[in-house]
């Protein structure tokens, strides 16, 4: 009986499509409000149909309109607010303007895999960052680019080394030993944002052996893409708008839609900007005032005795310069930074065929000697219309990105700068003699003669990645009445990429024949493969009736991803010309493989009513996946959301939109689905044993459930834009490692369980603060507030540290119920006496929870002022608070050769007697993330001088991170040792300075 | 409309032809379902290098071969980037999380033991076909040996901090930390029955070939009578240390010591040891580079000898040339110009050089100790000026008094096994000499630390008890 209702209700669905009556011809023009312009590409439909068309090149359009009687016009265009336009039965022609949307106020948000909706209407608070604020100063990366423009997500860069290395955080921390990176989607396609390690531990030793590590400061792949290309980022934060993606979901999601081509206009952008990197910040070093000062020195910190001491004051004594700033000796690369970019784009009258070409050549220096950045691309994507129902589009880049960063970071053989400034006297000239050899260092600290000119010399550490990022959408027209569309449509992906990392390390650098002595001479070759193709199809039918406008989608969506790095570090190279690894004495091979495949399927339902102001939705994603301990179990997301834009409002207010939603996401596991046999070889012959890690059949994603609400506020004629949105995520069937007794044989097993609950608040203001003629001033404010607790662990998991990088002395992360997430554990304080030699006997060590990396907020400013042809932008982020524990302090306090001795020794004191956590600081930071001024050439002077053919050409000066305000001691609070990871990434470990950028840019049109 | 239905057919169609399923196989390494069923001889001798290379792996760590000749103030290590290995042996106290106490010396071992034992518990199920019986017994004798010397090494470096004896089945509890007595009451007995199945095996042998350690250096253990020998000096050296152990020395030790060490030199009187099978014994050998990358970890330019280690010295001794001068390694207020001579990376082929589970020399020297502790002061003086021949020194008389007896065999033991294992820990804590005033402090507030900390992870999993349980 049901089914049978059912098919009934379906057919009266579809018997909507009343028989075709009478019908009018509806002809008009859209134009700009400013400039009176025409506008092309306006969509232009009637309201209660489905009949729409789109506006051409001079801006005209033509509709059929059904029936006799007035009619209502929708009018959308991106970047304009849309416009109802009331048409009476008599009017046969219409003259529209349209005001810019210079606030977002409707801009087309994601709901699902095949539908958008305007987020006028929105239910969830998807943040949307466009091209202009995306590219107004040259940003290495995609995620250097969001800096300080997104309510809700902390970015956050691991170190000031040329290109790249972030990491983005939604919502707050989401997973303890998951996956954490938000999931990016270009263009349909699901990328890769790995981080290959790119084997800088084999020299540096920071976390021991012969292959790479945590350690190695490298870089997560997103940073690979042009933002050039980029026509808007929409940021899905949480669950409840990311339930789509099902159990790739709970970090939010990044969806990335590159520039497209337009119909008939065919026009040149070409921006050419050079610029240079300097030294942000410096440490500095103890300047010794004389030979008694530095030969006590020696005699306190290397032993020396009196014979030592007296040689030590004769090295003072004859040193040319008694204190080197070996910053800035050292980073001072001057080269010249520059970006071109030169885009084509244009299309057929009508846009039948559209073209989108671009490319990309950019370069950044490092500030170390030979450190650079280099980033080219190419894009071409296209777009065809095949007859009248069946479209194409088809996006494809190829990306290369080659970068030296250098040696930094964490480092246990005195190699990294920051290692050796810390370890030298500054007295000591490790400059390039005139006769091209590079002094050996004479620091009895280090004992190596490590000197860093030389090792940049000398050293190579080039990471070289080529990457092939395509799409192909076919999208079909099945059905098309006045009242109903049902479409279909296919979307393919690739994402492809192959990063190869090389460390090149001669014998002949004094800390390579100190280090490794006759195996002196490292080099390792990472060749890393990554693959991921997606195919989603999906069928949307819509529904206008009178009442109402339904919205039913279905789909399905297949992954797979494919990772294969094969590593090989050599160890004995004796002639410095050789880079073939197998010239090596001896060698060690690492490698693994990846494989995981998903399939999905999922349905939505958008209902639309009361005059469009109220949107109901509901969908259910179901999926599986090769990671699950059951890799045939279908895990369900649903998502339910509601927004209603109130009619009746005061005089000042233009719109007043309240919204809620709840979904579930999911996130895989990344291990711990089986326990695996550990191969040890003696003699070449090999053993086997069990692993000490205990997996499980029964692991399953971690379930994140999230809801939100809000409002959004539009007033005093749309010129200020409030909106608020409150969520509550909480976490459940976490990804966790039990500690099994270890006297057991056994360390961890794998289990689900524990919550996390995550609540935040995000407000963003917009206002548009004066608009008069070619003058305005528009102002953005973000905040947002998010704190996230442990609520409870699995019978059997003690509180424990999470295993990521961490040094557990000076502070580490740490897993306690009713603890925040992000909470800093450490040797805190000492119970009892001090040993005569003023350290804290290990009896009387007390643990204590020392700081919290969270921020307590986050805010950024973001201004543009127009004056005329000037423009002036600048974006200001504020973080309060947040921990970071500062070891690169440590290093210079153990051997008393800190600039600010005082500080410095009292710090030491207090550390060797573990009273409190000396190196643990608080991180907040206020930073001058971006400045543009800029002057667009008056059209007169543009024509005259290029005869026409340029227009919008614009000259500007930018600079990106130029100042940054914090009582932070370190070189930038913003740091990641251990680079990305979920939980502690509060440490600094002599990492790479940070940099202000400067750029000149001109940009024009042709 | 007819091309858009091919269209939309064909979409379809490419839809369904790219969709595969999720099952994926891992690829990476097997799983542990590839061991369930009998075990081929290919399996024994998978399992059985399984245990050995772990170990390996468990001498091969810090807290077993370095640390521990720290703490006897044979060895420093100092490292300008890492001022623990200094602050939290000589200088303080060590931190139970931080890799200075050691904390690998006391997992790994357990992991051996488990290996161990699942291959013990497989062996029954050994396709007979493939796997004689005497084989078989071999394997066990071998096997379970390589356990009960795991057990040990964590006593050489827990001592009285608690051990904790596995259970045989996996999934069980973790057993309760048990005190020193019972845990070298169970080694003696998982030795004796290793030894039981050695008899058993009369001249058989393994039925693989163990790894050159086991029979490049002068004695084949892959025979079952050799396996005995091995065997029976651990016996003899864990019954020697229930001797020494306090305040309940177990009764007739030394005695018993004697025996089995009598047995483990194949019956050679005292002082009758020929110093040409001084080196003659079982040995953990190095393989650098490669997937096995195993080299001697002590090539280390971080590591020196302790001054006072060579200043020691008595003239003429020829084992002085296991000490070697190296550049100055100075840092944390301890500072040196010596190393051990196989410490030097300069020379790759310090990486290969082998280390003794148990030679002859140390039989020769912990029987001579028994002597001395069973009051037989003139066979152990036989003994010992064995060894003082052997490396250029002349006899001693037969010591007056136990002390002068001890420190006569604690001189030799320190330059004979000098960087080969915790033996002269183990013999000073035993003898109560880690301690102010009997040892010079090596920094202020130096701590004179007998044993390693039970790992905080261990403490941690147990919830903080580490009570040691003693019947």
């Amino acid at each position: 009986m049901k089914i049978r209702t059912l098919l009934l209700g379906v057919a009266a669905l579809l018997s909507a499509s009343v028989a075709e009556a009478q019908q009018r011809r509806i002809t008009g023009r859209v134009v700009a409000e400013e400039g009176n312009t025409p506008l092309s590409g306006a969509a232009v439909t009637v309201v209660g149909t489905t009949t729409g068309t789109y506006t051409s090149e001079d801006g005209r359009f033509a509709i059929n309109a059904p029936g006799a009687g007035s009619v209502n016009l929708r009018v959308r265009r991106i970047g304009y607010q849309q416009k109802l336009v009331p048409v009476s039965s008599v009017m046969t022609d219409v003259a529209v303007s349209l005001t810019r949307d210079v606030l977002q106020l409707e801009a087309q948000v994601v709901t699902g895999t095949a539908t958008v909706v305007s987020s006028a209407n929105a239910a969830n608070a998807v943040s949307v960052v466009n091209a202009e604020q995306l590219t107004r100063v040259a940003a290495p990366t995609v995620d250097n680019a969001l800096q300080g423009k997104v309510a809700g997500a902390v970015i956050s860069q691991n170190s000031g080394a040329p290109g790249g290395g972030t990491q983005v955080q939604l919502r707050g921390v989401s997973t303890i030993l998951g996956s954490y990176s938000p999931l990016y989607v270009v263009d349909g396609v699901i990328v890769n944002n790995a981080t290959i390690n790119g084997g800088l531990n084999v020299i540096s030793g920071a976390g021991g052996g012969n292959f790479s590590g945590s350690q190695d400061q490298s870089v997560n792949r997103i940073a690979d893409l042009n933002p050039n290309d980029i026509e808007n980022i929409q940021i899905l934060k949480g669950p409840s708008a990311s339930s789509i993606y099902g159990s790739k979901g709970t970090n939010g999601v990044i969806i990335i839609t590159t520039k497209r081509g337009a119909a008939g206009t065919n026009s040149i952008d070409f921006t050419q900007r050079v610029g240079r990197s300097t030294l942000a910040n410096k440490l500095g070093s103890r300047c010794f005032g004389s030979a008694a000062e530095y030969s006590q020195w020696a005699v306190d910190n290397l032993g020396v005795d009196a014979a030592g001491a007296a040689d030590a004051a004769k090295e003072y004594t004859d040193a040319k310069v008694k204190c080197h700033d070996y910053e800035e000796e050292y980073y001072n690369n001057s080269g010249v930074a520059y970006e071109t970019i030169a885009s084509l784009r244009g299309g057929t009258q009508g846009g039948s065929s559209t073209y989108f070409v671009s490319g990309l050549a950019h370069h950044d220096n490092g500030l170390a000697p030979n450190d650079f950045y280099n980033k080219q691309s190419l894009r071409v994507n296209v777009g065809q219309q095949l007859g009248s129902r069946l479209s194409l589009n088809a996006n494809s880049e190829i990306l290369h990105t080659l970068t030296q960063r250098g040696i930094s970071g964490n480092d246990n053989n005195g190699i990294t700068p920051g290692d050796i400034f810390s370890s030298t006297p500054s007295f000591y000239d490790l400059r390039r003699a005139s006769d091209g050899s590079f002094p050996y260092n004479p620091s009895a600290i280090l004992g190596n003669g490590s000197n860093p000119f030389q090792n940049a010399e000398l050293i190579k550490t080039p990471n070289n990645t080529y990457r092939f990022i395509s799409s192909v959408t076919s999208n079909l027209s099945v059905y098309n009445s006045e009242r109903q569309t049902i479409d279909a449509t296919l979307t393919g992906g690739v994402d492809t990429y192959q990063s190869k990392d090389r460390i090149i390390s001669p014998a002949t650098t004094y800390v390579e024949a100190a280090t490794f002595g006759a195996l002196a001479g490292t080099l390792f070759n990472s060749d890393g493969e990554i693959l991921n193709a997606n195919l989603n199809g999906s069928l949307v039918h819509r529904l206008v009736a009178s009442m109402f406008t339904a919205q039913t989608s279905a789909g399905f969506r297949q992954e797979r991803r494919e990772s294969n790095i094969t590593q090989l570090t050599g160890r004995g190279v004796i002639f410095p010309s050789v880079t073939n690894v197998a010239a090596a004495s001896q060698t060690f091979p690492n490698a693994s493989i990846g494989l995981t495949r998903d399939f999905a399927v999922y349905a939505q339902e958008e209902f639309f009513a009361l005059n469009e102001r109220l949107l109901l939705t509901a969908g259910v994603n179901s999926e599986k996946s090769s990671n699950n301990g059951d890799q045939q179990q279908y895990f369900t997301y649903p998502k339910f959301s509601a927004s209603y834009r109130l009619p009746r409002l005061p005089s000042f207010a233009s719109e007043f939109k309240l919204r809620a939603a709840v979904g579930k996401a999911g996130n895989q596991p990344t291990a711990g689905r089986t326990t695996f046999l550990q191969n040890l070889l003696y003699e070449g012959n090999t053993g086997t044993r069990a692993s000490t890690v205990v997996g499980s059949p029964a692991i399953r994603p971690e379930l994140a459930t999230e809801t939100e609400g809000g409002f959004d506020a539009t007033m005093l004629n749309s010129r200020v834009r409030l909106s608020a949105t409150f969520y509550k995520k909480k976490i459940t069937d976490l990804l966790l490692q039990a500690p099994i007794v270890p006297s057991t044989g056994f360390q961890v097993k794998y289990l689900n369980g524990g919550q996390i609950t995550n609540r935040g608040t995000e407000l963003e203001l917009d206002v548009t603060a004066y608009q008069r003629g070619t003058t305005s001033w528009i102002s953005s404010t973000t905040f947002s507030k998010q704190t996230g607790f442990v609520d409870f662990l699995p019978e059997g998991v003690a509180p424990f540290n999470p295993g990521v990088g961490s040094f557990g002395r000076y502070g580490n992360a740490w897993i306690q119920a009713g603890q925040s997430t992000t909470i800093i554990q450490a040797s805190q304080s000492c119970s009892g006496p001090l040993s005569a030699s003023g350290s804290c006997p290990k009896a009387s060590r007390v643990l204590g929870l020392v700081g919290d990396a969270n921020p307590d907020f986050n805010m950024g400013f973001n201004n543009q002022i127009n004056i005329g042809h000037l423009r002036l932008t600048g974006l200001l982020e504020w973080r309060k608070g947040g921990d970071v524990v500062n070891l690169t302090n440590n290093y210079f306090d153990g051997f008393d050769l800190a600039k600010d001795t005082a500080v410095s020794r009292l710090r030491y004191a207090n550390y060797l007697a573990f009273n409190g956590a000396p190196y643990v600081e608080n991180a907040g930071f206020v930073k001058l993330r971006e400045l543009t001024v800029g002057y667009e050439l008056p059209s007169v002077l543009t024509r005259n001088a290029f005869g026409g053919r340029a227009q919008n050409v614009r000259l500007e000066l930018s600079g990106r991170n130029l100042k940054t305000w914090t009582k932070y001691s370190g070189l930038d609070p913003e740091v990641s040792n251990f680079g990305n990871q979920p939980l502690g990434r509060f440490q600094d470990v002599t990492p790479y300075p940070p940099s202000r950028s400067f750029f000149l840019s001109l940009s024009s049109s042709f | 409309m007819r091309k858009y239905t091919i269209a939309l057919t064909a979409g379809l169609a490419l839809a369904a032809g790219c969709i595969d399923n999720t099952i994926v196989t891992p690829e990476n390494a097997p799983t542990v379902d590839a061991l369930k069923g009998d075990l081929t001889d290919a399996g024994v001798k998978t399992l059985a290098y399984g245990v050995l290379a772990q170990d390996r792996a468990a001498a091969t760590t810090f807290g077993y071969y370095l640390l521990p000749e720290i703490y006897a103030r044979n060895a420093y290590r100092i490292d300008s980037n890492e001022p623990r290995f200094v602050t939290e042996t000589l200088g303080g106290n060590a931190d139970p999380g931080s890799f200075a106490a050691g904390g690998a010396a006391f997992t790994s071992p357990f992991v051996a033991i488990r290996a161990a034992t699942a291959l013990l518990v497989a062996l029954p199920k050994a396709v007979p076909s493939q796997v004689s019986d005497a084989q078989r017994n071999t394997t066990a004798g071998l096997i379970q040996t390589i356990k009960a010397l795991d057990y040990y090494r964590v006593v050489e470096t827990r001592d009285t901090l608690g051990v904790p004896i596995q259970a045989l089945d996996e999934l069980a509890p973790a057993a309760p930390l048990s005190c020193k007595a019972t845990v070298l009451t169970y080694i003696a007995g998982q030795l004796d029955s290793a030894n039981t199945s050695l008899i058993a095996a009369g001249s058989g042998k393994l039925g693989f070939t163990a790894p050159t350690g086991f029979s490049a250096y002068g004695r084949d253990y892959n025979k079952a009578s050799n396996l005995i020998l091995l065997n029976r000096g651990l016996r003899g050296k864990v019954e020697l240390y229930r001797g020494l152990q306090r305040p309940a020395p177990t009764a007739g030790a030394f005695a018993n010591a004697i025996t089995f060490l009598t047995q483990a030199l194949g019956g050679a009187a005292p002082g009758a040891v020929s110093p040409a099978t001084f080196q003659t014994g079982a040995y953990v050998t190095y393989l650098p580079g490669g997937t096995e990358n195993a080299p001697n970890p002590l090539v280390d330019s971080k590591v020196g000898v302790n001054p006072k280690a060579f200043a020691a010295l008595q003239a003429g001794d020829t084992r002085a040339s296991k000490i070697i001068k190296r550049s100055t390694l100075a840092g944390s207020g301890l500072s040196t110009t010596y190393t051990y001579f196989g410490a030097s990376p300069s020379n790759s082929a310090n990486q290969l050089i082998p280390r003794a589970i148990l030679r002859d020399e140390e039989l020769v020297l912990l029987r001579a100790q028994a002597y001395f502790e069973n009051n037989q002061f003139a066979q152990g003086t036989l003994d010992l000026n064995s060894v003082r021949n052997t490396y250029g020194l002349a006899e001693i008389a037969v010591p007056a008094t136990l002390a002068a007896a001890r420190d006569a065999v604690l001189y030799e033991k320190r330059y004979s096994l000098f960087f080969e294992g915790p033996q002269r820990l183990v013999d000073l804590r035993a003898y109560g000499l880690l301690k102010a005033g009997v040892t010079p402090a090596e920094l202020p507030g130096d701590p004179f630390n007998t044993a390693e900390p039970i790992p905080k992870g261990e403490a941690d999993a147990r919830n903080g008890n580490v009570t040691v349980q003693c019947p």
